[in-house]
């Protein structure tokens, strides 16, 4: 078709190209392994856009490709905490909600939650949310604990004469101050919340002493390396276990992952879809987040990556076997346990930093 | 006669011209890595060396800019708070120190392998040098990153050695390598190899045999020959090999990320931190300068040590 | 010192009053299929100078370093003072060589290159210090007992290496071409004293060259050798004056050669017929031989007599004119040219500065020489 082109007709068609591709592609930047398989083909289908999907692991690379600028991105998909600083940086623009019909289908009550982050909910959407817990092989905690093992505490992680126990067949935290510290504290008994230098050098105390048991921090090695068997308690996204605990199922090889949220408290957190200012296609963009909210979508991903979604009318969708699962969606006894992921200023950012960075290297 | 003249004419016409502007053959010559230094290597030490200096904000970029213009008023405000956090705070001291042992015992340990190698290739006959050559490059042709995943399938506790371990019943418990500076040191000796081996070689196959012969003949056996000929004349191949270990071995990340432990305490990962988790892009940078700074040191030394080499 | 004695007057390769201190039975070297050295047989005596000579490529280096220990024969037996060397390292053998490179340690000052075979031997540092001194003092090196090689000259560094090969007292020292790379003048000085040296350490030299003047300088004996054989042993004067094939008596000096055939054939004389000359030569001591049998005739220049007159005999005498003379200083080369066509060349010692008689070009001269100045190889 090109080869028979005129040089005219390239040249219109060069001339064409950029208003073309903006009209027809739409840049996604999301988590890795954190949608359906059939969402993206979904999604050409009808808008006859075409979908450029990137992944990563982590806020922080998410982060720093926003905070440069120019990142090319259409839809990002940060956690709450840090939607809300980057807000504050400037980096997103209000949505539309002219364009997005399908709100109504989301859930008021997360959606109030989620605007402590985000005032009026006027840059972000929530796509899914979850817990921080710990997921472990239930039969490598039982063969070095006993049966009375305390999986539903954090004191399994930060309790050393626990975590020595488990050193050898490997423990993982999260590569992350915001998503460990708070469960310190939580352990502690001191408010999740905290930012009072004394109670943060506590955590780091709680954090370092445990250190030589610690096999890395990764915010993303540990799914494959609990379902695997390579390691065994994993301080983890709840969605991620899960994914996990599936994929070990799938192996066929005996290896059982089970996800607990602690009886202490735990950190809930949303992940939220918006729209950097400078992306080059704000109208696809809102397309595929409208796109998202419609019911069969988001249980389709739902049900694909194990995280709970906050659209109500989804849920006769989801299958019943993760939609009455307490740990993906919890009953309002859990739910009055979780806390905000919290935001920190500049200075305590800071300070848990280096008290993150001393902790984990022992230096 | 004339025929040449005419040909060599457009040469002096140009040569003419460049002299007009003041630039002669010679010069020319010495641009063009000039200006590849200048591109590729100044203005991005420029963009990093400003950034040191900013001050770091919520924004987009996340730092505010040098330069302020309020009306007729221009100020310019430079911030070296940057910098005393790395004294303020001994993790960057202490990380540095420890990239430097690191990356020390990394290029002994890489010397010590890739002597005998290269040894053996500069002494085998000339067709089976070009294929040992060959297998020497060969790695680079698969990505860096899949070879040092690689290694992560080899070491993990259910890898091929500890399957293999277990099997032969030498070990009943795995052994934990990944995540070790053990890991880090195989994984740099393992990369590098290659910057060691490539320059002993160059230097070990213009060793005249005669010498060793002579040695031989006055009395010399293998190894006192190897210690007081073989060693000292390669000297110069020894410490250009130690350099392109050492050196970016000192600021290497991705292989004590992939490798190491939470305790491989090396600086690229300060670097890395202070980047992605603090989003702190000046204090990032300023590690990053006062590493080149502080890099500078090892390699005058090392830079030093090869002049006096080489004028022997 | 007092003057040179030459250690080997006795000259045992004739007596055979003592038992040979090298010997080489029977030893071939191939690389490949391709024979350096070919099924050599030689003995060599204590105290002797010997020069192995060549033309180059014919396997001088291979059989040296053989001795060396450098190469391993392919096949015989090599025996240096009556020990088999088979399977000896270099550094097991009591020899030392002087390489044709010179091999000097670059990275060494000429007291560490000379020190470095006495420390091998886990000399003592001061005692090490003395020998070579007294050693660097013997080839005049004293003052640069401190430089390295790439700060000598050619002339210099050869006498580095040739002290490094001596200071060990070997009792077999090898020269392989060691005064290749120097000038004339230096290179009869050094001539000079390598004799002597040899002669007051009484060290065995074999000294490798392609220079038959050289040869003829230093040696008590020579070898020549041609594509791995030797093919000739002798004293200087045996290998000029009675070379046993053209080969040799080309190599050495230079020869004017006739191809003949044996016209008669007497117990005390032979006649060839050479037609080259239109004429016969007459050889005046017996030589075995068959009558017709095809032999050659090589008479050096300097036997050749050249004059105006006619001698007054009968054999041997051709007419010749003058074609060409190069003036050599000492001597003067005329190239005759004979009625046949055929050249000759003929020395004449220049015995006066000036000589208004001079034979000079285009003179009509007769040449004329004994009946027992030339040779007669049947090979
Ligand atoms: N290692 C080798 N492999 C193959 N051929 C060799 C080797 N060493 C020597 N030769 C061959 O053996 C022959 C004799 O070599 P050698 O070095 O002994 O000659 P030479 O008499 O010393 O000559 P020159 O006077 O030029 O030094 C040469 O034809 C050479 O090419
Ligand atoms: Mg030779």
């Amino acid at each position: 078709m090109i080869r028979s082109l005129s040089l005219a007709g390239l040249l219109a068609a060069a001339a064409a190209l950029p208003a073309l591709a903006q009209d027809k592609v739409v840049h996604i930047y999301n988590w890795s392994d954190y949608i359906a398989e059939d969402t993206i083909r979904k999604f050409e289908a009808e808008t006859g856009i075409k979908v450029v999907y990137d992944v990563y692991d982590s806020n922080e690379t998410l982060e720093a490709k926003l905070l440069a600028g120019h990142s090319g991105y259409d839809v990002v998909v940060p956690t709450s905490n840090f939607l809300q600083r980057q807000i504050a940086a400037g980096v997103y623009q209000p949505l539309d909600k002219s364009k997005l019909p399908n709100l109504e289908n989301m859930d008021p009550e997360l959606m109030k939650a989620a605007a402590a982050y985000d005032p009026d909910n006027t840059y972000g959407v929530i796509y899914m949310w979850g817990t921080n817990g710990i997921g472990y092989n239930v039969a490598k905690v039982a063969e070095r604990l006993g049966e009375d093992a305390p999986t539903d505490s954090w004191s399994l992680i930060f309790d050393p004469k626990y975590a020595e126990k488990l050193a050898d067949c490997g423990i993982t935290l999260l590569d992350s101050a915001s998503e460990v510290f708070p469960s310190a504290l939580t352990y502690l008994g001191l408010d999740p919340l905290s930012k009072k230098p004394e109670d943060l050098e506590k955590a780091a105390g709680v954090i370092e002493a445990i250190r030589p048991y610690i096999r890395y921090y990764h915010s993303s090695q540990y799914i494959s390396d609990l379902a695997n068997g390579e390691v065994c308690v994993s301080l983890g996204y709840s969605g991620d276990v899960f994914q996990a605990a599936a994929r070990a199922e799938e192996a066929g090889k005996g290896v059982e992952i089970a996800y607990s949220v602690p009886e202490e408290g735990a950190q809930q957190w949303f992940d939220m879809m918006a729209i950097p200012v400078d992306a080059p296609n704000p109208e696809a963009a809102l397309a595929w987040i409208n796109f998202i909210m419609k019911p069969e979508i988001t249980a389709d991903i739902t049900n694909y990556v194990w995280y709970a979604n906050a659209n109500t009318a989804s849920l006769p969708l989801v299958d019943p076997e993760i939609r009455d699962d307490p740990a993906i969606f919890p009953g309002p006894d859990v739910l009055a346990k979780l806390y905000p992921a919290q935001v920190y200023d500049a200075r305590t950012d800071r300070l848990i930093t280096k008290l993150w960075t001393r902790a984990k290297t022992g230096q | 006669m004339s025929a040449v003249i005419e040909r060599v004419a457009p040469l002096r016409w140009t040569a003419a011209l460049l002299a007009a502007l003041g630039l002669r053959g010679r010069t020319l010559v010495i641009a063009v890595p000039m200006l590849w230094l200048l591109i590729f290597f100044l203005v991005p030490f420029l963009v990093v060396a400003k950034l040191s200096v900013s001050e770091p904000a919520i924004a987009m970029p996340p730092y505010l800019p040098l330069v302020e213009r309020d009306g007729a008023r221009m100020t310019i405000s430079l911030s070296f708070e940057n910098f005393g956090y790395l004294f303020d705070d001994p993790l960057y001291i202490k990380a540095y120190f420890f990239s430097i042992r690191l990356a020390f015992f990394s290029a002994v340990l890489t010397l010590l392998i890739g002597y005998p190698i290269a040894y053996y290739i500069a002494r085998s006959s000339e067709a089976r040098r070009s294929v040992l050559l060959m297998l020497v490059i060969l790695p680079f042709w698969t990505s860096f990153l899949l070879r040092v995943y690689a290694w992560q399938g080899f070491l993990r506790s259910n890898g091929v050695i500890n399957n293999f371990l277990l099997w032969t019943g030498i070990i009943d418990q795995p052994l934990v390598m990944l995540q070790t500076n053990f890991a880090v040191y195989l994984g740099i000796v393992y990369t590098y190899l290659p910057f060691m081996i490539l320059p002993l070689y160059a230097n070990l196959v213009k060793l005249d045999e005669a010498l060793l012969e002579a040695s031989a003949d006055l009395g010399g056996r293998p190894l006192p020959t190897f210690f007081h000929v073989t060693l000292p004349l390669s000297m110069p191949g020894i410490i250009a090999g130690f350099m392109l270990v050492f050196v970016p071995a000192i600021g290497e990340f991705v292989i004590p990320e992939l490798l190491g432990g939470p305790d491989t305490l090396m600086i690229g990962r300060v670097l890395w931190n202070e980047f992605f988790s603090n989003r702190d892009w000046p204090t990032a940078s300023a590690v990053a300068i006062a590493m080149l700074i502080a890099l500078v040191i090892p390699i005058m030394i090392l830079r030093t040590a090869q002049q006096r080499v080489e004028e022997e | 010192m007092n003057t040179p004695v030459p250690v080997a007057t006795s000259k045992p390769w004739i007596t055979g009053a003592e038992p040979p201190f090298i010997r080489i039975s029977k030893v071939t070297k191939r690389f490949g299929d391709f024979y350096a050295v070919d099924d050599v047989s030689l003995d060599i005596y204590k105290g002797e100078l010997f020069c192995l000579l060549g033309g180059s490529g014919c396997g001088k280096s291979t059989l040296l370093r053989m001795l060396a220990g450098f190469e391993t024969p392919t096949e015989g037996r090599i025996e240096i003072d009556g020990q088999d060397m088979a399977g000896k390292a270099p550094y097991e053998r009591p020899t030392n060589m002087m390489f044709q490179s010179y091999a000097l340690f670059p990275h060494m000052t000429v007291e560490k290159n000379v020190a470095y075979g006495l420390y091998r031997d886990g000399m003592k540092k001061a005692e090490a210090m003395e020998k070579v001194a007294e050693m660097l003092r013997l080839v005049q090196l004293t003052p640069f007992a401190s430089r390295k090689p790439h700060q000598l000259s050619g002339g210099q560094r050869q006498r580095v290496a040739l002290a490094r090969s001596l200071v060990k007292r070997p009792k077999l020292l090898l020269l392989d071409e060691p005064l290749g790379a120097l000038d004339k003048k230096l290179r009869e000085e050094t001539q000079f004293e390598l004799i002597k040296i040899q002669e007051s350490l009484g060290v065995t030299f074999i000294v490798v060259t392609h220079d038959q003047e050289e040869a003829m300088t230093l040696a008590s004996r020579i070898g020549v050798m041609n594509a791995g054989q030797i093919v000739q042993v002798g004293e200087p004067p045996e290998i000029y004056e009675h070379p046993n094939s053209r080969f040799v008596a080309d190599f050495i000096g230079s020869v004017n050669m006739f191809e003949g055939r044996v016209t008669e054939d007497e117990p005390d004389y032979i006649r060839l017929g050479v037609a080259d000359l239109g004429g016969s030569i007459y050889v005046g001591h017996g030589v075995s031989c068959v009558l017709d049998q095809q032999l050659w005739y090589a008479v050096r220049p300097e036997k050749i007599r050249i004059s105006r007159t006619r001698p007054d005999k009968t054999e041997n005498v051709f007419r010749a004119v003058v074609d060409e003379i190069a003036y050599m200083g000492n001597i003067s080369i005329h190239r005759l040219k004979l009625p046949t066509g055929r050249l000759l060349s003929a020395t004449k010692a220049n015995l006066t500065r000036h000589d208004d008689e001079a034979i000079t070009w285009g003179d009509e001269v007769w040449v004329t020489w004994d009946d027992t100045a030339g040779a007669v190889l049947t090979r």
